[in-house]
């Protein structure tokens, strides 16, 4: 059932934390973009959030410090993660 | 106890309680039960979150570990030996790396060679003995130096995997190796049982009888077919019966 909460980007941001974490069996409208990302929303792992970070330097040129407490923050769910894509992207 | 010494230098005899194999290149074959043919299998006892980062030899090794023990809460040790690991995704990380380009690192993180193990220890909470090993095209050999040792220490049964992986083109001019990735799983002890296959071993002269390297199809046909199967330090002709047959002599 397609979740029309989901903007463009959002779309755009779920699909690649789709193919970047080889997630089986999800689509982009499977994910809540206020759930949490990690833990015990979607339940991804500290490799995933290394991963994550690896798209979003390949896909949108975001090129986080890997040890900047906002990190936190701009991983906590889809919504957040889609709002520092559209504030830092340089592709 | 003078069994141990005596042990030591006897010829191994052991029993032979399970296998399971994952042949792929068979697949549409006519196979016995305990050979699955998957080319991608389930490893629906692990975790989604998990299984995702496996390769379908790592969901094999999971599959079958989980078809054999499962419904155990077992002690027993699990030895996992491989020729080239994962085959594939090591190497295809030099690439990258050659290129300039970061590495995943989900992918990293597996590339060690007891990441498949790793990961069945934690999708089954199963914290037993487990160590991975590699012996340049004598895996076989050193599965079973390794369990023997377990077994003479005292364990009651040890669980063996050999698995064997393709590796990239460029590589296959220096190595051996599949053209399909396969495994096998043993599980084996000392001591006899009614329904367990008897492994026996007897002296080979190595000049005369280099066996091949041991992989698991080739170990699968020697436990369907019940001809011998050469090993190669120490060279060794082994010779699988069950209960009814009589042990050889002589």
């Amino acid at each position: 059932m397609a979740n029309t909460s989901l903007t463009e980007l959002e779309r755009d941001v779920a699909n690649m934390i789709i193919e970047a974490l080889e997630l089986e069996d999800i689509t982009a409208d499977d994910i809540e973009p206020e759930a949490p990302l990690f833990g015990d929303g979607l339940g991804l792992d500290s490799i995933d959030a290394l991963e994550l970070g690896l798209a979003l330097q390949k896909r949108y040129g975001i090129r986080l410090d890997s040890d900047a407490e906002e990190n936190r923050e701009h991983f906590a769910s889809l919504r957040q993660l889609s709002a520092l894509v559209a504030e830092r992207r340089s592709d | 106890m003078d069994c141990l010494s005596h042990a030591d230098t006897a010829l191994p005899v052991l029993y032979l309680h399970r296998w399971r194999a994952w042949l792929p290149e068979r697949a549409g074959e006519d196979m016995p039960a305990c050979i699955i043919t998957d080319e991608k299998p389930a490893a629906s006892s692990v975790p989604a979150l998990l299984r995702r980062r496996l390769t379908p030899l790592g969901r094999a090794v999971c599959t079958l570990l989980g078809d054999m023990a499962a419904h155990e809460r077992t002690t027993m040790p699990v030895l996992h030996a491989s020729r080239h690991g994962d085959g594939h995704r090591p190497l295809d990380m030099l690439d990258t790396l050659f290129e300039g380009e970061p590495i995943s690192p989900a992918r990293f993180g597996l590339s060690v060679h007891n990441a498949v193990l790793g990961v069945y220890s934690i999708a089954f909470g199963n914290h037993t003995s487990m160590a991975a090993l590699a012996a340049a095209g004598e895996e076989f050999e050193a599965l079973l130096s390794e369990a023997r040792g377990y077994l003479f220490d005292g364990r009651d049964s040890v669980m063996l995997i050999l698995t064997d992986s393709p590796v990239p083109d460029r590589y296959r001019i220096q190595t051996q190796a599949p053209q399909s990735p396969s495994a096998m799983l043993m599980e084996l002890s000392l001591a006899p049982a009614p329904d367990a296959v008897r492994l026996e071993a007897r002296s080979v002269d190595n000049s005369e009888n280099r066996g091949q390297i041991v992989t698991p199809p080739l170990l699968a046909d020697w436990l369907m077919d019940r001809e011998y199967l050469i090993t190669r330090t120490p060279p060794l002709c082994w010779q699988a019966m069950t209960g009814m047959e009589t042990p050889h002599t002589g």
